[in-house]
């Protein structure tokens, strides 16, 4: 992604940790190692899915729902995803 | 139907693909007769693969409700009808790319290099409740040559969740077969057996990518040397090599399958759109909150080491008087009646041999108890939360949140603990956690504090037990920082991404099934060490050490063990118990900490006790001992021994096992860790504590 690309995403996107719980947000892009990249879109957080953050957990996480399932990640995880309001 | 399954660590040469996955193949075990056809079952972790296995085969692996419970491969036979086949059961993956060892040897028992060693079919099951997940590893299995049958498992989950499936739809989008099947009840294995059986007919399958469309890669695959197209490998398939135009053809093969796996669940999939708060939800709110969740954590660690020591007791001390009473007392008594009473005969058949079989019978109902509290914790569902609530602290040493599961692990046993740390995908992750593992305090080490505690601490022995579990806690968590801050500074902890599955109540089919398969696995292991260590000592005891005598007709003081014990004491002087009869057992603990006891009982010429709670004479001669050996300080050798014992080398069973998981070097490094550790703490808390107290 150009520096450009990359700034628009940080302007127009918030990441996973700092969304309230409850809303369907759409994944705009994840950041990160690939070897992190390729392990969340596996478990389907990967651009365009729909999420829903849901409770904080120990340690600065939070709980997501990704079509119906629930997963939990580590509050750096959350920092790279970012995330658009549905719709 | 086998009622046992052999398993296998990771083969040195896994491309030889499921032919020869047995490493450590059980003999007794029933297999599949030589040649019969072979059916891999793959997956992603959490799925039902294992409890699946265990129903078509009639074996018995383990199974758990959180990811990582399958770390070896099992194979039992299969009985389809007029057909037995070889059911080989892998390590849960998400896919073909794999992040950790056992998702490494998914990937190449699948993908053997010698066609004839690859499986007839490959059996993927996928969760109806979250099938999109699953789809990854089929939309790449599909990629091959190999016939491909879709079990759904979790329908009874999916439904509660508002999710219908149109399996003859998915089948269509899939190209494959799909059946719904419910391993824990049992349903549906009929159908699965008719098309899994049409599936080996059928042949080779036709991939769902034309081949010529795939482009073909430089090889990759570990262990090929060609730096060409290569035919030993699916070049598709094969470990993205790191230059970027590679990088940007698997993401670009990475988003056809996740277009193509979403054409399948449009297709075959109705679920609800809105997003319920379940009850596994609102439990969760509570259970991974950041203050009540590890307080919660700190609870059910609690209850399940007081109902296990609680509950237990009273059935170890009936069998223990059982076998030092009546038991002894026939034997005894049978000798005498045919003139082989008092002799070398009657003392090793019940000083050597039922003592060490009775002790070994004392454990089966506190490591039964134990292992059925963990096996009803993972059923439910709640080892995933332990893993999400020790994230941070975890991370503190370097480690993930999974690595905290084998050392919980440990706190039961060590040498399945260092098994477990498989589940972790960074190889010095599993190196580090390996190394913590045997500080845990596992219950052999238990007796061990109970019985020294109620003797030196009568008033306050429960406190006192309680505290060497959190100076097991420090240990870990400062030869963590340790580590860390020396070895490991560059290596920083994967951070938590952890799949949570719904609760469930815990079936009491499994949990005691798990239970046994665990109770069986320590009975076979710690057994036959426990055993053949009292008879050992019991041997050394009869052999003159020096100071005259003849076989068999030697005091304790003068045998060969005594001789041992006294060339190793002075090292354990500086501790307040350089004394060889003290020594004595920790020697016999270097082998197994379950035998140290009766080695004890068999140092002293003593019976052992009829309970660790009650320890009668025994107590009164370590008394004596400890009292002579720290200057009249024994209360604070007492608990330097005990230091040292918590902290020194946990059994040889756990030797064996870190060689095998962490090789020759890192398990020599963490015996002197071990040895030095247990050596600088006691000394420390003996040469500080007799200041004080």
């Amino acid at each position: 992604m150009t520096l450009t690309g990359r700034i628009l995403v940080l302007v127009s996107t918030r990441s996973l940790d700092q969304v309230p719980a409850g809303a369907a947000l759409v994944v705009h892009a994840v950041d990160g190692p690939p070897a992190l990249v390729r392990r969340l879109a596996e478990l389907g957080i990967r651009r365009s899915a729909v999420v829903t953050p849901m409770h904080r957990t120990a340690g600065g996480g939070r709980v997501i729902d990704v079509a119906g399932s629930r997963i939990a990640l580590a509050v750096s995880v959350l920092r790279s995803i970012h995330t658009e309001p549905q719709g | 139907m086998t009622p046992e399954t052999a398993t296998s660590t990771l083969p040195a040469d896994t491309t030889r693909g499921l032919a020869a996955a047995n490493c450590h193949e059980d003999g007794s075990a029933p297999q599949a007769p030589a040649g019969a056809r072979v059916v891999a079952l793959a997956g992603a972790p959490n799925v039902g693969k294992s409890t699946l296995f265990n129903a078509l085969t009639g074996a018995r692996r383990t199974v758990g409700n959180w990811p990582g419970t399958t770390v070896e491969v099992g194979r039992g036979a299969w009985a389809l009808p007029g057909e037995q086949v070889s059911l080989v059961d892998l390590p849960g993956a998400y896919s073909l790319d794999p992040m950790s060892p056992d998702e490494e040897l998914t990937r190449d028992l699948l993908l053997a290099a010698d066609p004839a060693a690859r499986p007839g079919a490959v059996v993927v099951i996928a969760s109806a409740a979250h099938l999109a997940r699953s789809l990854y590893l089929v939309a790449q299995v599909r990629e091959t040559t190999l016939p491909v049958v879709v079990v759904l498992t979790m329908i009874d989950v999916a439904a509660r969740r508002g999710i219908e499936i149109d399996t003859a739809a998915l089948e269509r989008a899939l190209g494959c077969p799909v059946v719904s099947v419910d391993p824990r009840r049992r349903r549906g294995h009929e159908d699965l057996d008719r098309v899994v059986l049409a599936a080996l007919d059928a042949g080779p399958a036709t991939p769902r990518v034309d081949p010529a469309r795939v482009r073909v890669q430089p090889c990759g695959c570990r262990g090929c040397t060609a730096d060409a197209p290569c035919s030993c490998c699916p070049h598709d398939l094969v470990e993205p090599a790191l230059d970027g135009e590679h990088t940007a053809y698997e993401l670009e093969r990475a988003d056809e399958r996740f277009a193509w796996i979403e054409r399948a669940v449009t297709a075959g999939v109705t679920a609800r759109a809105d997003v319920r708060q379940t009850w596994t939800d609102r439990i969760d709110r509570w259970v991974t909150a950041p203050v009540i969740g590890p307080l919660i954590f700190l609870a059910v660690m609690w209850a399940v080491f007081q109902v296990t020591t609680v509950v237990a007791a009273p059935l170890q001390d009936g069998l223990d008087q059982l076998v030092s009473g009546p038991v002894s007392a026939a034997v005894s008594a049978g000798l005498g009646a045919i003139g082989l009473g008092g002799g070398l005969i009657e003392g090793f058949l019940v000083n050597g041999l039922i003592a060490g079989v009775g002790m070994v019978l004392t454990f089966v109902p506190l490591m039964g108890l134990m292992f059925l509290l963990i096996a009803v914790l993972e059923d439910s569902g709640y080892m995933a939360r332990a893993a999400v609530v020790t994230d941070r602290l975890m991370g503190r040493l370097g480690l993930p949140g999974r690595a905290f599961l084998p050392l919980v692990v440990g706190f039961g046993c060590n040498v399945p603990a260092i098994s477990a740390t498989r589940i972790l995908p960074n190889a010095r992750h599993r190196i580090l956690t390996s190394l913590l593992v045997p500080f845990t305090s596992c219950s052999a080490r238990l007796t061990v504090f109970v019985l020294l505690a109620t003797t030196f601490f009568p008033e306050r022995a429960g406190t006192v037990v309680f505290a060497m579990y959190l100076t097991s806690i420090l240990l870990v968590v400062l030869i963590g920082l340790l580590l860390r801050s020396t070895l490991w500074r560059a290596v920083g902890a994967d951070p938590l991404v952890i799949d949570l599955p719904p609760y469930q109540r815990p079936t009491a089919r499994l949990s005691l099934s798990v239970m046994w398969l665990r109770l069986k696995g320590f009975l076979r292991t710690a057994g036959g060490i426990i055993v053949a260590t009292v008879c050992v000592v019991w041997l050394l005891q009869m052999i003159p050490g020096g100071g005259g005598g003849t076989f068999g007709a030697v005091p304790v003081e003068d045998s060969l063990y005594a001789a041992v014990s006294r060339f190793v004491a002075p090292v354990l002087a500086p501790a307040g118990f350089g004394d060889w009869q003290a020594v004595s057992a920790l020697v016999v603990g270097f082998i197994a900490k379950e035998a140290v006891i009766s080695s004890w009982a068999q140092t002293y010429a003593l019976a052992e006790p009829a309970s660790e709670r009650q320890p009668g004479a025994l107590g009164q001669h370590l008394l004596a001992t400890f009292e002579s050996s720290s200057g009249g300080h024994a209360g604070v050798a007492v608990v330097a021994f005990m230091v040292f014992l918590l902290a020194y080398t946990p059994c040889v069973a756990t030797i064996s096992a870190q060689k095998r998981e962490i090789g020759v070097r890192w398990t020599a490094l963490g015996l002197v860790l071990g040895l030095v550790v247990a050596w600088v703490l006691a000394v420390l808390v003996f040469q500080v504590g007799r200041l004080i107290w």
